[in-house]
């Protein structure tokens, strides 16, 4: 089927995982990324998210894309870190090595190694992220929300987004072409640019006002047919939890146990491979 | 909870859709600082519906950005944008403020200056936080990035939102009473 | 019995308004029966629809007196109790798809009162069966045509089991076959269920073949009439209420059959044979044969083998050949996802076709922009709301010649003669979001206007417009025609392409089947049928009266062709 958004349906041992276990999974992998910033850490991390990539069967194409993006982002990140704080990994490691030097400004090691492990902690996030979009289908990530004890009415909230987003995708390009049509100016050298943001704003405008308009009848339909009624809702995409989506959330807290252990007791910090 | 009605179920959910795409466009002025003209949706979700539903149009519209775009999700900002639509949302319990009646006054439009404000430093700050300490990025160029956010930030606020809502309310007033002219 | 409905001496007035709505209304509806309200646009037909299903006053704000009972409870007492006795379908389709899937539409009842799983799942399956739309439970709502979107939305009301059903105009957009199938389910579940069935319509013709028993006819919020089908069309009180008639009883009208008190007009069946046999036969033989004149055409517009798929999966438009001449009305006709609105995307440079070409006075304009291609085509969306930007209605008129640089004086001009073409002078200083859907679709149509286009697309003009503002609109579009526009309608209204085009395309699933002069089509029922088409009560009216079908069809046509009167018609000649 066709959403209009990103889920590309396989069949996988994510694609066949519940979306309440694996939405778990991805926020306690993003918890350990974010609780260290340590390169020996965020290679294995690399490693297994690779792995994951290729068990979910995420096509080629789409990685490729993320990749160049992925690093063109860190070279521009760490491009800027360099040039504003060139001595933070210095101050980090305690050390100064230093490779190159302008009068003022230096490189060193140390920072350079720094940006290193800040690029890698940034691609650790990425390859669970993309599994969790592209494997989850819409209907029931609002499910799974409720599920792991977000209210439904929330949980509600996150479908009709996923529902109208192709929907007012369609309507932005209506509108302005329509405009286009009657003469207006969007491209660059047609008008001056001023111009062209006040086109811009108009469709946009015209799109809020729209969608306003939309909450109205939208929210209509939804209470004639006794939505908020009960305490509770039921949901027609509800996915029981299986054997193998109990033994995969037990691992989940194993590892989510195993980082806070390890993060206490003895991988503090940056971790760098400079003497001080 | 209990007077989270079906209309703000609604306004959250297409909010979020609307954050969610118009997030995607924005100008570039420094590397990785964006003007986005869409933070102007959160003022407008939060003052006509209040500081819940801006907080989650913010939330969740902005995982959707990050999700649609398809570069992984940014807590900090995603938070961050949570923030804003919060604190411009804080106008509504002004019983005199209503932009549906078009009633909005000098002294509404003061106090969601001063609310949206507060909710665009106080989210910008988070973020920069978040990046500081969860993410380990060095203080000195989170600050310059967030000093331009800001910068960027209040200018889609006071070019804009505030004349969106200006000309919505406007709209409201003249729609009642009306007659047919000859 | 007791009435399933019961209102007495009702007043309803919005927050907003400086009067009421709804004055006085008093009626009964009871259980089984199946109720027609009718009336022209804004005498109050929703809102009265709204105060039984209880969202006046839950979600619109204002002021009622009378009391009012629906299933022995006041819908003004809360919308929840009224959820489980009344299940409505309103106009906007769109809205009322809530969910991402057809099955979790219609599963949306059930859901929101926490049925357990495998129950829901049960009763959706047979929902779905009963619509006979099984197979698509797990598309998403703009995967579906218009047709079969309204087939989803019965099926979630199916699955509830109210009572009482209440439909908002829920043929409109619909082709002609869509539209006599839907009345076909509605009367199959009305079988079925007994349930009592309120509906809201402007198509008369189709609707009153659901064997009506009671029609109450509104007028400015009052009841006009109330009672059966028959005996208002009998009294002739159908264009009283702003109403079209059936097509068969214009034509006896029209043709002067006698109608006396105990004449049986409703359904056709109803009439005498041999009496009509003998009427239209001398009718016939009265009319002289003019011969359409056939003035040299010249090409305007040409597609030429045009091709075009959504996302690399959806074939809409298959090797499309069609030629639009200078000065003529042609008509689009098909069914729901023929390729209608592609079509006119492609010619107007929305979509870029994957192969073939446009030819626009003989030159191929493949390659321009759509601002380019809007100076000399004026397209008029389905979706009116999607051609409007500006607040005011004035400003709409107005702002693209105004920034195109015209002077202050020359726009403004400009601006009051296309308004009033359309009727809606007098409402120039409104906020756009105060007019009403058919009032939008005027301004859309006048805010492409002004920018003099030499063709002119209008997709599905008068879908939700009354018949007086339908007349006085076509009768227009007639003008300009005259003036030297080309015209491209497209619609699904076999009463306004028999009236008004020179010709007609069929389209079928992406292909087109036909291009012929209108009245000719009209004698192919086999293609008609193919393109979703029905035979009109024209037809039916000659079948029961034993005569030729399609000649009595284009001679009565030819007979109404008069020349249009408009009181706008000298403003045409002053620009
Ligand atoms: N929400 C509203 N607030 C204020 N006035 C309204 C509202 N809805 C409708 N009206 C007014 O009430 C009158 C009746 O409107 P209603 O929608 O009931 O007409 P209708 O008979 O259903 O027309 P149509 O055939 O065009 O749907 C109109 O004059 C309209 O302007
Ligand atoms: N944006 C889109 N993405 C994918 N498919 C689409 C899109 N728009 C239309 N379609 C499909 O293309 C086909 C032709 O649609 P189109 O809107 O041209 O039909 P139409 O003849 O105008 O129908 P109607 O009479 O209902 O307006 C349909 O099957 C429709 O589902
Ligand atoms: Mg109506
Ligand atoms: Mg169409």
């Amino acid at each position: 089927m066709n959403t209009g958004t990103f889920y590309i349906n396989r069949d996988t041992f994510f694609h066949r995982m519940n979306s309440a276990v694996k939405l778990i999974f991805f926020l306690v992998w993003s918890a350990i990324a974010f609780l260290f910033l340590d390169i020996r850490v965020f290679s294995v991390m690399l490693f297994v998210g690779i792995a994951v990539f290729v068990i979910a069967k995420i096509p080629l194409t789409k990685i490729k894309r993320l990749v160049l993006f992925v690093i063109g982002f860190n070279f521009l990140n760490s491009f800027i870190i360099l040039l504003i704080t060139p001595a933070y990994g210095n101050e980090l490691a305690g050390s100064t090595h230093t490779l190159v030097s302008f009068s003022y400004w230096t490189i060193t090691l140390e920072t350079l190694f720094y940006l290193l492990t800040l690029s890698l902690k940034y691609m650790t996030l990425l390859p669970v992220t993309i599994m969790f979009i592209y494997t989850t289908h819409p209907s029931q990530f609002a499910s799974s929300l409720n599920n792991i004890g977000v209210p439904y009415k929330i949980a509600y909230s996150v479908n009709i987004a996923l529902r109208y987003i192709p929907e007012i995708k369609n309507e932005f390009n209506m509108i302005k072409q329509a405009q286009e049509a009657k003469g207006a100016a969007f491209k660059k050298g047609e008008a001056s640019l001023k111009q062209i943001a006040e086109n811009y704003t108009k469709v946009s405008l015209s799109l809020v006002s729209s969608s306003l308009k939309r909450i109205d009848t939208v929210s209509n339909a939804m209470d004639l047919r006794g939505f908020g009624r009960s305490k509770k809702r039921t949901w027609f995409f509800s996915t029981p939890l299986k054997a193998a989506d109990y033994l995969f959330f037990i691992f989940t807290i194993l590892l989510l146990g195993t980082a806070i252990f390890l993060k206490l007791s003895m991988m503090n910090g940056f971790w760098h491979p400079f003497l001080s | 909870m209990g007077q989270f009605t079906t209309r703000t179920v609604v306004a959250i959910g297409i909010g979020a859709a609307l954050y969610g795409i118009l997030g995607l466009w924005g100008f570039s002025i420094a590397p990785n600082t964006y003007i986005k003209p869409a933070i102007a949706l959160l003022v407008i979700f939060g003052a006509l519906f209040g500081p819940v539903t801006g907080l989650l149009v913010g939330l969740i519209g902005h995982t959707l950005t990050d999700a649609i775009a398809g570069f992984g999700i940014w807590w900090g900002w995603v938070i961050s944008s949570g923030i804003t639509g919060l604190f411009s949302g804080f106008i509504i319990y002004k019983k005199s403020f209503s932009i549906k009646e078009g009633k909005f006054t000098k002294p509404h439009f003061g106090l969601l200056i001063a609310t949206s404000v507060t909710g665009i430093l106080l989210g910008l700050i988070f973020a920069g936080l978040f990046d500081i300490f969860i993410m380990g990025e060095p203080a000195d160029k989170i600050f310059i990035q967030v000093g331009g956010a800001i910068l960027a930030n209040l200018l889609v606020l006071f070019v804009i939102a505030l004349p969106a809502l200006i000309a919505i309310a406007k709209v409201n007033k003249r729609s009642t009473n009306l007659k047919v002219e000859q | 019995m007791l009435p399933m409905i019961s209102i007495k001496e009702f007043t309803f007035q919005y927050k907003n308004l400086a009067e009421p709505t709804l004055k006085n209304i008093s009626l009964q509806i009871f259980p089984g029966e199946k109720v027609l309200i009718a009336g022209r646009s804004g005498s109050g037909k929703s809102t009265l629809a709204h105060c039984l299903n209880g969202l006046i006053p839950f979600s619109y704000e204002g002021t009622s007196t009378g009391t009012l009972f629906v299933h022995g409870k006041d819908p003004r007492a809360g919308i929840f109790d009224m959820s489980s006795s009344i299940g409505t379908i309103l106009q906007d389709q769109n809205a009322q798809f809530v969910g991402l899937t057809v099955g979790e539409d219609v599963a949306f009842a059930a859901e929101n009162k926490a049925t357990p799983v495998p129950e829901m799942k049960k009763q959706v399956q047979e929902a779905l069966l009963q619509v006979e739309m099984e197979s698509f439970i797990d598309r998403s709502p703009h995967e579906l045509s218009g047709g079969q979107k309204q087939r989803v939305s019965l099926a979630g009301i199916l699955a509830t089991d109210t009572p009482i059903l209440l439909f908002d105009e829920p043929l409109a957009n619909l082709d002609p076959l869509s539209c006599e199938k839907a009345v076909q389910l509605i009367n199959d579940i009305h079988k079925q269920t007994k349930k009592t069935i309120v509906i809201v319509e402007h198509r008369m013709e189709d609707i009153l073949k659901l064997g009506i028993d009671k029609l109450i006819l509104l007028s400015e919020g009052k009841v006009l009439f109330s009672g059966s089908p028959e005996e208002a069309l009998k009294k002739g009180l159908l264009p009283k209420a702003g109403l079209r008639e059936p097509l068969y009883l214009e034509a006896l009208k029209e043709t002067s059959y006698k109608i006396d008190d105990n004449t049986k007009l409703y359904p056709l069946e109803q009439l005498d044979p041999a009496l009509l046999h003998a009427h239209l036969l001398s009718w016939l033989s009265e009319q002289t044969s003019s011969i359409i004149e056939k003035s040299n055409k010249e090409a305007i517009l040409q597609v030429k083998d045009v091709s075009f798929t959504y996302n690399h999966e959806r074939q809409a438009l298959s090797n499309i050949f069609l030629t639009v001449y200078k000065k003529e009305i042609l008509a689009l006709m098909g069914n729901n996802g023929a390729g209608k609105s592609t079509l006119s995307h492609v010619i107007c440079g929305y979509l870029r076709p994957q192969n073939g070409s446009i030819l626009l006075n003989g030159e191929c304009i493949n390659h321009l922009s759509i601002a380019k291609r809007g100076r000399h085509i004026g397209y008029v969306l389905q979706n009116a709301n999607h051609m409007i930007t500006e607040k005011i209605l004035i400003d709409e008129v107005s702002c693209k010649l105004r920034q195109s640089g015209l002077p202050e004086d020359q726009v403004a001009e400009a601006a009051s003669i296309a308004l009033k073409i359309s009727g809606l002078y007098g409402l120039r200083n409104w906020p756009i979001d105060s007019l009403s859907y058919g009032q939008k679709k005027r301004a859309a149509i006048a805010s492409i206007l002004v920018l003099k286009p030499d063709i002119l697309i209008l997709d599905e003009p008068t879908a939700g417009q009354d018949f007086s503002h339908y007349r006085e609109f076509m009768d227009f579009i007639h003008l300009l025609r005259q003036k030297g526009m080309t015209i491209v309608l497209i619609t699904h209204d076999i009463q306004l392409a028999l009236e008004y085009s020179d010709r007609a395309a069929l389209f079928h699933n992406g292909s087109i089947l036909a291009v012929e002069e209108t009245a000719k089509l009209f004698s192919m029922p086999d293609l008609f049928h193919q393109a979703n088409l029905t035979k009109s009560s024209l037809y039916h009216l000659a079948e029961s009266a034993s005569i030729p079908a399609d000649s009595f069809i284009k001679k009565y046509l030819q007979s109404k062709r008069k020349e249009p009167q408009n009181e706008y018609r000298y403003l045409l000649y002053q620009s």
